[in-house]
């Protein structure tokens, strides 16, 4: 199999796991950019939790007595969100893509190593630009930043804001274009569109969106750092401009975004599902193709963000394609509800967050449906029922995948085992700290609470309490996984090539991987999900006569081997093997 | 341009190398039209601004921007004209096929560029208009740039019909992009 796509110069061949100064300078290395998008956003992420934990802070008491003023407020909610989105989610999914897609695919890297690295490397200083607004007064109008907030209102902030995203968005759609070109042109011989396993299908169809989706967020921004640098007046209503312009083409970007932020969640769901529970995937090509459906049915919802400003006739026909996108949503749910139905179901870290993400997205997906409604969503417009929705569906999905995904593809990465009863800790304190900080947010917002207040009625102090208190459990929570993840890859138990004995090729090769991926030429097993069968036990017996046992997570109490495995060695790159 | 790789002599590793770049290349075009299309809806949007167009005679006439949409189409005639006499081992004629096109860009160029200032102030219909040209034109002249390299390094007698010319190729294709994207604005700009 000849999969790649020229000779990689730059690489070095890693005896073992490459050393940390490998992962802070420069590689064409897809696992090393993958690694560095992966620590990179999580960074962020706990930037961005820190702010989350100041306006929880703040909003114990119904007075404005933590921040100096209502504007400090509008900051830490501000960037929060941005940052959230644009430097954590977004890139961390890109993270994982670029880890595994090439050795799910069987290649030794992506289509454009260069450019990888290149799309890489505009995330630190497009996130340090976000930041560096504290110095000339940061951005204050949301994550939206509807003008006249974000143009008339806002202080120079908003406009490194604008830029910061700007270069986000490039980064986003290079690396689409990245993955695109990968999995259309690399996959080896005998792997068809439909033997791809379902994340690589999921990266497809997020790739899809961004490429289509980023340039109108592109077009937008400029329009506003225009507004704000150049004298121009396309949001300026007294000089005849239109602020429904910006919600307009922004929403027409960040609905999809939505599914930007969700859809590789779904993939790695599907992968974590069907390996944990030994079964096949219920519904394989529904899941692919629903994704696909997704992507496209997801560029005719945007207006729903806009029912209160929108003309009157145009609220029902948005209405209708808001409820149809539910239909490939809901055929996932139950397909993998159909997958662990009757499965042998190894309750680990990985799955444990793989059902948390089931049961806590589709919270999310029926309150979407709820505001989906347009006399539903006059009503609770801006307010806290918004806020708890897109946590269910940006934390209870695409979180909640992430941290499974990390429990499930840390022994790959590493060649360590994460700790699982540190594991199932972290579970605990993320899954009850999610619920009781975001559902009673349903109530709040049902009972009239608007969203991005500093100060609010008293009556809405309790539950405000119990929330803020949930929270900081949220918060904590994630310093589990950081004290899990540093001991273990140090100290935890070497994993081997294959401890979860799953199928899919990103399994097929060392852990960590060599240089190039393989050694020689993976052998695709013919379904990547066929567990169950004696053709899959036989498959599986050959790669462990290849790369050797690997730790067998169910199997505590017996004595454990694993001390004397050690990962393959990988050989002296050889172009064109 | 588009000859079986298989005639070009090349590797199993340049072929899918080469394969990349042009699903790259493409699927980038793909998706940066989208950012003039952006634009476009941006210009029907502002159109129910009550400060649009308040006096109707200052609508641009379309003399100058159909004979400057005419040179650059034009233009893209030359490069894939130049493209073909490259591929038949006449690099001469290619690096004149070329210095044509490139002129013709730069004129098309100068004349949306006399547009661009001499449209009066004071109009959405006047700030959305300098957008959308300067916009384009930001792309024709970089673009325009890189075109100029390679004709530089054509007359280094760095390409010929032996050796596969990505570089070449890639500048034809972006140079068609440029003529793509001008069309979808001549039309919305001048004639809707």
């Amino acid at each position: 199999m000849a999969t790649a796509a020229y000779p990689l110069g730059g690489i070095v061949a890693p005896a073992k796991r490459p050393a940390l100064s490998e992962y802070l300078r420069w590689s064409i290395d897809h696992k090393i950019i993958g690694v560095q998008y992966m620590v990179t956003s999580f960074i962020f992420f706990l930037i961005a939790g820190g702010m989350a934990m100041l306006i929880r802070w703040e909003l114990l008491t119904p007075a404005t007595d933590l921040m100096a003023n209502g504007s400090s407020y509008n900051t830490l909610f501000t960037l929060h969100g941005t940052m959230m989105i644009f430097t954590w989610i977004v890139p961390m999914f890109a993270g994982f893509g670029n880890y595994l897609i090439p050795l799910m695919l069987g290649a030794k890297d992506m289509a454009f190593p260069w450019l990888n690295a290149f799309a890489f490397w505009l995330i630190p200083p497009s996130g340090l630009l976000l930041l560096a607004g504290y110095f000339v007064g940061p951005a204050e109008a949301g994550w939206t930043s509807y003008p006249p907030l974000s143009t008339l209102f806002s202080p120079d902030g908003q406009t490194l804001w604008a830029l910061s995203i700007h270069l986000l968005g490039l980064s986003s759609i290079l690396g689409a274009i990245n993955f695109i070109v990968t999995i259309k042109n690399m996959r080896p011989p005998g792997m068809g569109w439909f033997q791809m396993p379902l994340f690589v299908w999921a990266t497809f169809a997020t790739s899809i969106i961004v490429v289509l989706a980023t340039p109108f967020l592109a077009g937008a921004l400029t329009l506003l750092i225009l507004d704000r640098v150049a004298g121009t007046t396309f949001f300026n209503a007294a000089m005849g401009g239109d602020v429904l312009l910006w919600q307009n083409v922004f929403w027409f970007y960040s609905h999809p975004a939505v599914y930007i932020m969700v859809l590789p969640g779904f993939g790695i769901l599907s992968e974590l599902l069907s390996i944990h529970s030994r079964k096949p995937i219920f519904g394989y090509r529904m899941i692919a193709l629903s994704s696909l459906a997704i992507a496209l049915v997801g560029f005719t919802v945007w207006a729903h963000h806009m029912f209160t400003s929108l003309q009157p006739e145009l609220r029902i026909p948005f209405m209708i394609t808001s409820f149809i996108i539910a239909v490939p949503t809901g055929i996932k749910i139950f397909s993998w509800l159909g997958t662990i139905y009757g499965g042998k179901i190894r309750l680990n870290s990985a799955m444990l967050f793989g059902l948390g993400f089931l049961s806590l997205f589709v919270i999310g997906g029926i309150s979407g449906m709820m505001l989906g409604s347009v006399p539903v969503d006059i009503h609770m417009h801006d307010t806290y029922f918004v806020v708890s929705h897109f946590h269910f569906v940006l934390f209870g999905g695409s979180v909640f995948a992430i941290y499974g995904g990390i429990y499930h593809w840390f022994p790959k990465i590493t060649g360590r085992m994460l700790d699982e009863r540190l594991g199932k800790i972290h579970f605990v304190l993320t899954y009850f700290g999610f619920l009781f900080t975001f559902f009673p947010m349903h109530i709040l917002g049902m009972q009239g609470m608007p969203r991005r207040v500093a100060e609010y009625d008293p009556r809405f102090q309790d539950l405000n309490v119990l929330v803020g208190l949930s929270a900081f459990v949220l918060g904590i929570s994630t310093f589990v996984l950081v004290y899990n993840a540093i001991i273990s890859v140090y100290r935890g138990k070497v994993a081997g090539a294959n401890p979860w004995r799953a199928l899919t090729l990103e399994w097929q090769t060392s852990s960590p991987p060599p240089a190039y991926n393989f050694v020689g030429d993976p052998i695709p097993f013919e379904d990547p999900y066929g567990y169950g069968t004696e053709a899959a036990q036989a498959y599986l017996a050959a790669m462990e006569a290849r790369f050797g046992p690997s730790y067998d997570p169910e199997a505590r109490n017996k004595p454990k081997p694993p001390a004397s495995i050690s990962p393959t060695p990988a050989p002296e790159p050889s172009v064109g093997d | 341009m588009q000859r079986d790789l298989l005639e070009l002599g090349l590797t199993k590793q340049e072929q899918q190398a080469l394969q990349n770049k042009r699903a790259g290349i493409f699927i980038f075009q793909m998706s940066w039209i989208l950012t003039f299309v952006c634009l476009a809806i941006v210009n029907w949007q502002m159109r129910f601004s009550p400060n649009w167009m308040p006096d109707p005679n200052d609508r641009l006439g379309v003399t100058l921007a159909t004979i400057a949409t005419a040179l650059l189409g034009g233009s893209v005639l030359l490069v894939r004209r130049g493209l073909h006499t490259l591929n038949n081992h006449h690099l001469s004629q290619f690096l004149r096929l070329w210095l044509g096109a490139i002129i013709l860009g730069g004129i098309f160029v100068i004349l949306i560029g006399y547009e661009w200032v001499v449209i009066p102030s004071g109009t959405q219909y006047a700030q959305v208009f300098r957008l959308m040209t300067g916009f384009h034109m930001v792309h024709a002249v970089c673009i325009g740039i890189y075109m100029g390299i390679v004709y530089v390094n054509g007359r280094k007698r760095v390409y010929n019909a032996n050796d596969y010319l990505w570089a070449v190729e890639a500048g034809a294709k972006l140079w068609y992009f440029v003529l793509v994207a001008w069309l979808l604005f001549y039309v919305v700009i001048y004639w809707i």
